[in-house]
């Protein structure tokens, strides 16, 4: 059973997730319980997967072969299906997991049963399952499919309010830019399996030379990949989606964004390892600069709560990319700022998670106590809702890179390996963290403070239960950094700074 | 236990630890100053009013909107410019798609 882990944590919740409207019709309580169930599940065996690969090294699961592990068919080739599950991948997953596991008990009691709250818990498993599929294949025609399962389904849930009209526009926004995405990324995996007849990532990694066609086939992915992981100047559907997507499903959101810039990474250090010029390095450092400034200035005019925080969370996209672009930039030479930098960046995905997905949800207690997430209607809800309040303040203050929260820890990382390369990119990033602490602070001020205000609905318990999770995850990662930093971050990290040899060699021998 | 808790950054190291220490002795400080501080302050009475020029103001409560008016003013041009560029249009959006794709294109075949 053990050794078949990382396929039902994608399987149990794609199959899972259509069987939730199924058992909503014989009663919803079965409905809420069984999603819960299937979420944990996933969350039980991401865990599991995880401490594995960090303990025990690369995970290599095959379908369809006598055994898991039989990774090559009679003729030495790899044409089997397989999942590759390394650091990175095992660090994504276990992202995902926890994300999952604090917006599915959030989501069962934030969507209205009138709003077709089914197909939304539907929608939130197939994007887990897409995500998690993401980030342990280990085929690139497989790793479409899951882009375009996460895709689907994403844009499902952010016109899932389709009384509204911004909602349904938002969607379809989203869905041209992803179908354009989803497109490009196709043509590049056609690239590469007309040149080369293999669609196996370490096989093609193996066989690449860097011929024009590959240099096209890199081209076409980053572009695709970079649309999907909203880095400016491409970023424009995820505020609308982000604004616009039921508040606990948002962080599903966040993960679905993380994981195409995952499969950036896999592309660049896996697939291509050292294939490319230190342009490219510097394209994603630059795009990363830009993603952060931009983002950090559009949300100092938000007078939406949501799309403030939203703003908030692409701003922290440039600095993922930030992080790893230096590491890229420096992956010929490996430099030891290249490696801090990297690890900035992975960590800060961690970080990113959290911070955010509390902002999310916090955004969500809002709205479901006042009814709206208008700044210019909202005010003095710290009296009434003080623990949403100091969530909202310790996730925002994380968010601005302030110490002692966990957003420094990763960003004091990512500004070290950055200044050695260029003190111009610290400074910007710098620069970028104090714009964020200046719109969170004016968002808390508007939100939460000033005169006594009514509050009409009283939060849920399980609201604030999956807040605390997050605070409690945000205070610990930052007073503890070293533990996950060594733990958790660094096996990631390595996993694209040295790991390209150990992941041929687990798939095709040698 | 030194290393779960603190962060080394390959120039230096970083330990929440320590900075909650400075944090709490500056607390420290500042709370015996404002200990040392003038006693005429009494709370709920007109003391508490903010002074507006002499004129008691009827809701003297700073809206969110208020925050960083110069900031902005200032920034006008720059705030103006990136809000064209969000226009909610998805031709515009599409169009940056293209741009990208061609940067992209032009740096790995050229």
């Amino acid at each position: 059973m053990s050794a078949h882990i990382p396929i039902l944590a994608i399987a149990v919740p794609l199959l899972g997730g259509f069987a939730v409207p199924l058992l909503a019709k014989l009663h919803k309580g079965l409905r809420d319980a069984w999603a819960l169930l299937v979420v944990l599940f996933v969350g039980a065996c991401v865990g599991y997967v995880a401490v594995h690969v960090f303990t025990q090294g690369l995970w290599v699961y095959v379908l369809g072969a006598r055994h898991p592990q039989e990774t090559l068919a009679p003729g030495g080739f790899p044409i089997r299906i397989m999942l590759v599950v390394d650091g990175m991948s095992a660090f994504m997953g276990v992202i995902a997991g926890l994300l999952a596991l604090v917006a599915f008990p959030f989501a069962l009691r934030f969507l209205p049963e009138e709003e077709g709250k089914s197909l939304a818990l539907t929608l939130g498993l197939l994007l887990l399952a897409g995500i998690l599929g993401m980030a342990y294949t280990g085929d690139l025609f497989n790793f479409f499919v899951f882009l375009e399962v996460t895709s689907i389904a994403a844009c499902a849930l952010i016109g899932f309010r389709t009384w509204t009209s911004r909602a349904p526009e938002a969607a379809f926004k989203t869905m041209l830019l992803y179908s354009l995405s989803g497109l490009l990324f196709l043509l590049a995996v056609a690239f590469l399996y007309g040149e080369y007849g293999a669609l196996n990532l370490a096989y093609l990694a193996r066989e690449l030379r860097g011929t024009f066609v590959d240099r096209l086939a890199l081209g076409l992915f980053l572009a695709a990949l970079l649309m999907k992981a909203a880095a400016a100047p491409v970023h424009f559907w995820a505020p609308d989606a982000y604004g616009e997507v039921p508040a606990a499903k948002a962080l599903l959101l966040v993960v679905n964004t993380q994981v195409s810039l995952y499969g950036l990474w896999r592309v660049l250090f896996t697939l291509y390892g050292g294939l490319w010029d230190a342009g490219v390095g510097w394209l994603v450092v630059a795009l990363g600069l830009l993603t952060m400034v931009v983002a950090a200035f559009m949300a100092l005019v938000q007078t939406d709560l949501g799309r403030l925080v939203a703003y908030g969370a692409v701003s922290q996209i440039g600095y993922m990319m930030l992080g790893v672009g230096v590491g890229l930039v420096s992956l010929a030479g490996r430099p030891e700022y290249g490696l801090v930098a990297l690890k900035g960046g992975v960590f800060h995905m961690l970080n990113d998670a959290l911070t955010v997905g509390l902002l999310f949800l916090c955004v969500g207690a809002v709205e479901w106590t006042k009814g709206t997430r208008d700044l210019r209607e909202l005010g003095g809800l710290g009296h009434g809702l003080p623990e949403v309040a100091l969530c909202f303040l310790l996730a925002g203050l994380a968010l601005a890179g302030l110490p002692p929260l966990n957003g420094f820890a990763s960003k004091i990382l990512i500004y070290q390996g950055s200044f050695r390369l260029s003190p111009i990119l610290t400074a910007v990033a710098v620069l970028a963290s104090i714009l964020l602490l200046a719109v969170f602070a004016r968002a808390f001020q508007g939100a939460f403070l000033g005169p006594k205000a009514e509050v009409p609905n009283r939060v849920p318990g399980v609201f604030l239960l999956s807040m605390a999770v997050l605070a409690v995850g945000l205070l610990v990662l930052g007073l503890v950094p070293g533990f996950f930093l060594e733990g958790v971050v660094t096996p990631a990290a390595e996993a694209l700074w040295r790991g390209r040899a150990l992941y041929l060699a687990a798939v095709l021998g040698g | 236990m030194k290393e779960t808790l603190t962060l080394t950054t390959g120039q230096g190291f970083w330990s929440a630890l320590i900075w909650a220490a400075a944090a709490l002795a500056t607390l420290l400080l500042a709370g015996l100053l404002w200990w040392r501080g003038r006693r005429e302050y009494k709370r709920g009475t007109e003391q508490e009013l903010p002074f507006l020029s002499g004129e008691r103001a009827e809701n003297p409560g700073v809206g969110a909107l208020h925050l960083y008016w110069g900031l902005t003013e200032a920034l006008r041009p720059v705030l103006e410019r990136l809000r064209s560029w969000h226009s909610g249009v998805i031709n515009d959006y599409a169009g940056w798609f293209v741009v990208i794709l061609g940067i992209v294109l032009l740096l790995v075949l050229v």
